[in-house]
């Protein structure tokens, strides 16, 4: 096609481009043919089962102890409270990052991938409770909540940038503030009913676990990658063993030694329960982890940005914070949410050690009588639920990537 | 310009017998003395290896020494951190690789020490850190980050980041040896002009033409030892030692 090959003919249209991607030979055709043959029957086959085969009353009966477990009914406003909560505040940061000017270009308050983002939030929202069968009441809590992340998400983009600068640099607190108070209304005080740990189940205690580790494991990661890097012998060696040591050993045995370990070197009263000794064990197993994805980071920095702080009269603190570590962190940041990905699905492990998450949750469901046979429609609910997770933690590093990177943004832009 | 003497022999920097040895024990300085008066400009020449870049980044303790004594306005080198960051304070550094911080604007490059380590008001750092790259004729590209700069402008940025502190007494490692031919002038201008404004300056360099031009006094080092050390027109024309005749004699 010649016109593809002159720089001044029109630009090929979509379909003409797709058609000379997919059947540029003989050979690409037959392949193209295959590939598509088979996506389609996979797809027709997966959806004829979705659609009429599958019975769904397993899901339907068991929604509530998919999500929170055994958890009391009359405190589970609190977790209907947090999930408002936690809506705004996704609602607010989004506005806000699309408002402020660094980030996007004025006039892209909905780039594309906002609006797809958007329109798979409305759907779920409509389509899951109905599909559940869950009653109206509940059906309407759904919505609000849905309708409060878009509603926010809407006016921070529009009137964001009046914002004072003051305010919007609070935003980012906003969310260690709230991982205080979910703890609070999750596990009770303050003048709220306890609510004890082996009451919590499903996905509840999946992310309590997963975000306790996942926040905590990224701290002592810093030390221990700082730690291997030090000229403290004594420092570099503990790191050394540790991170070897933690990295030598499979999570499911470090699960077991945690429930029986954590028992004798801490005091009575002071030994947590066991579902805080998995969660202390997951941050622990994926500290170490951590530190070698930061370490890489570190290493990546040239020797010549800490002299230069120095010779500056920075101190090392100083040097670390301002110079090496936002450029380390931007290195490594790939590699430790990928760490953070890994460690929620290996939360899953938790069943195995006798707590009701997610899995363990859908185990004891399956066990039960009444749901027999019924295993190939829970695992693709757990599936499409962890996968959701993830994908959530993933399009969050890719902002996160985006704005450690002034730099190469502003050259992007140019 | 000619070379200048200073009106007064009050010495900034005193270096007495600094010896090193690497880890490898490679010997790297051999007892090396030198002293340097405020407002003089010191350039030190050699061949590759001789140990000059290691002498000067014993200025303000990259590297440290195991024999003899630096003193620097009256504080001395040792152990203790807090006595080698009130000296790194006074004392700047421009390096080969301008090192400059590639997360940071141009303007937060300059900014961030002074506000950090000397406490001043950041508005008022600001003013002053536009008035420096005026100076070294990047205003215009203050809010840029340092990897949309040419290498010479860079360079620029460097020595202006370092003057936002004040410093006594500036250090040049191989300010343009890691620049493309055509970018070599224009830092070189700005360290001229900054000598002429009566910075004291030690600078590592194998450009002749500054030497020539800008040096108060000129020393070759060879095998971590100082050969000699004379005013720039007698380096260059009456050396005396026959290592000063063969190196002028290698660079041509």
């Amino acid at each position: 096609m010649p016109a593809l090959l002159s720089p001044l003919g029109p630009a090929p249209s979509r379909w003409k481009r797709l058609r000379s991607e997919l059947f540029g030979s003989r050979v690409d055709g037959l392949i193209s043919i295959a590939l598509g043959a088979a996506l389609v029957a996979i797809a027709f086959g997966l959806l004829k089962w979705t659609l009429f085969q599958a019975q769904w009353a397993v899901i339907q009966a068991n929604s509530t102890l998919f999500a929170v477990g055994r958890y009391p009914i009359e405190q589970q406003w609190r977790l209907w409270l947090l999930t408002a909560l936690l809506a705004a505040a996704t609602g607010l940061s989004w506005g806000l990052l699309r408002a402020l000017p660094r980030d996007q270009p004025s006039g892209q308050r909905w780039p594309f991938n906002d609006r797809l983002a958007a329109g798979v939030l409305v759907a779920l929202a409509l389509a899951v409770p109905l599909w559940l069968q869950l009653s109206l009441a509940i059906q309407l809590r759904w919505w609000g909540i849905t309708a409060l992340v878009l509603v926010l998400r809407w006016a921070l983009a529009r009137w964001g940038s009046d914002v004072p600068r003051g305010i919007q640099r609070l935003v980012p607190l906003l969310w260690p503030g709230l991982y205080l108070v979910g703890m609070v209304l999750i596990s009770g005080g303050l003048g709220l009913i306890q609510v004890a740990p082996s009451q919590w189940g499903g996905l509840l205690l999946t992310l309590v676990a997963s975000s306790f580790a996942i926040l905590l494991c990224f701290p002592l990661g810093l030390v221990l990658a700082l730690g291997r890097r030090s000229e403290l012998p004594l420092l570099r060696w503990g790191s050394v063993v540790y991170i070897e040591f933690i990295r030598g050993a499979p999570l499911i045995t470090l699960l077991f030694l945690g429930q029986n370990i954590l028992g004798f070197l801490l005091p009575g009263g002071l030994a947590p329960d066991r579902v805080w000794r998995a969660a202390w064990v997951l941050t622990f197993f994926a500290a170490a982890y951590v530190a070698e994805a930061l370490r890489s980071g570190l290493a990546a920095v040239p020797r010549g940005q800490l002299e230069a702080a120095q010779s500056l009269g920075m101190t090392m603190p100083q040097s670390l914070v301002q110079v090496v570590l936002p450029q380390a962190l931007r290195v490594a940041l790939p590699a430790v949410v990928g760490q953070f990905i890994t460690l929620l699905q290996d939360t899953t492990l938790l069943s195995l050690i006798g707590l009701l998450d997610l899995l363990g949750t859908a185990r004891a469901v399956m066990a039960n009588p009444a749901f027999l046979g019924k295993s190939a429609e829970v695992y693709l609910v757990l599936a499409v639920l962890f996968w959701c997770c993830c994908a959530a933690l993933g399009l969050g590093s890719r902002a996160l990537e985006t704005r450690l990177n002034p730099s190469d943004q502003a050259r992007y832009q140019r | 310009m000619a070379s200048r003497n200073p009106v007064v022999m009050d010495p900034i920097l005193e270096a007495r017998g600094v010896q090193k040895w690497y880890p490898n024990g490679y010997h790297a300085l051999r007892g090396v003395d030198l002293t340097v008066h405020r407002g003089e400009v010191v350039v030190i020449m050699g061949p590759s290896g001789s140990g000059k870049s290691t002498f000067i980044r014993t200025f303000n303790a990259l590297e440290d020494f195991q024999q003899g004594s630096i003193t620097i306005d009256g504080l001395s080198i040792n152990e203790d951190t807090r006595n080698i960051e009130a000296i790194r304070r006074e004392v700047g550094m421009v390096f080969q690789q301008f090192n400059l911080f590639p997360h940071l604007s141009v303007l937060d490059n300059l900014t961030l020490a002074p506000v950090l380590v000397r406490k001043r008001a950041k508005p008022q750092v600001e003013r002053e850190a536009l008035e420096l790259l005026e100076r070294v004729g990047i205003g215009e590209q203050a809010h840029k980050f340092p990897g949309q700069l040419s290498g010479g402008q860079q360079q620029r940025v460097a020595i202006a980041r370092s003057l936002c502190m004040e410093p006594r007494l500036m250090l040049f490692d191989e300010p343009t040896s890691a620049l493309d031919p055509e970018m070599v002038q224009e830092v070189l201008e700005v360290m001229q002009e900054l000598a002429a404004d009566g910075m004291t300056m030690v600078v590592v360099t194998h450009e002749v033409r500054f030497a020539r031009n800008v040096a108060s006094r000129v020393v070759l080092m060879a095998e971590g030892e100082v050969v000699e050390i004379a005013p720039p027109e007698q380096f260059f024309t009456a050396p005396t030692h026959p290592r000063t005749q063969q190196f002028l004699q290698q660079i041509g």
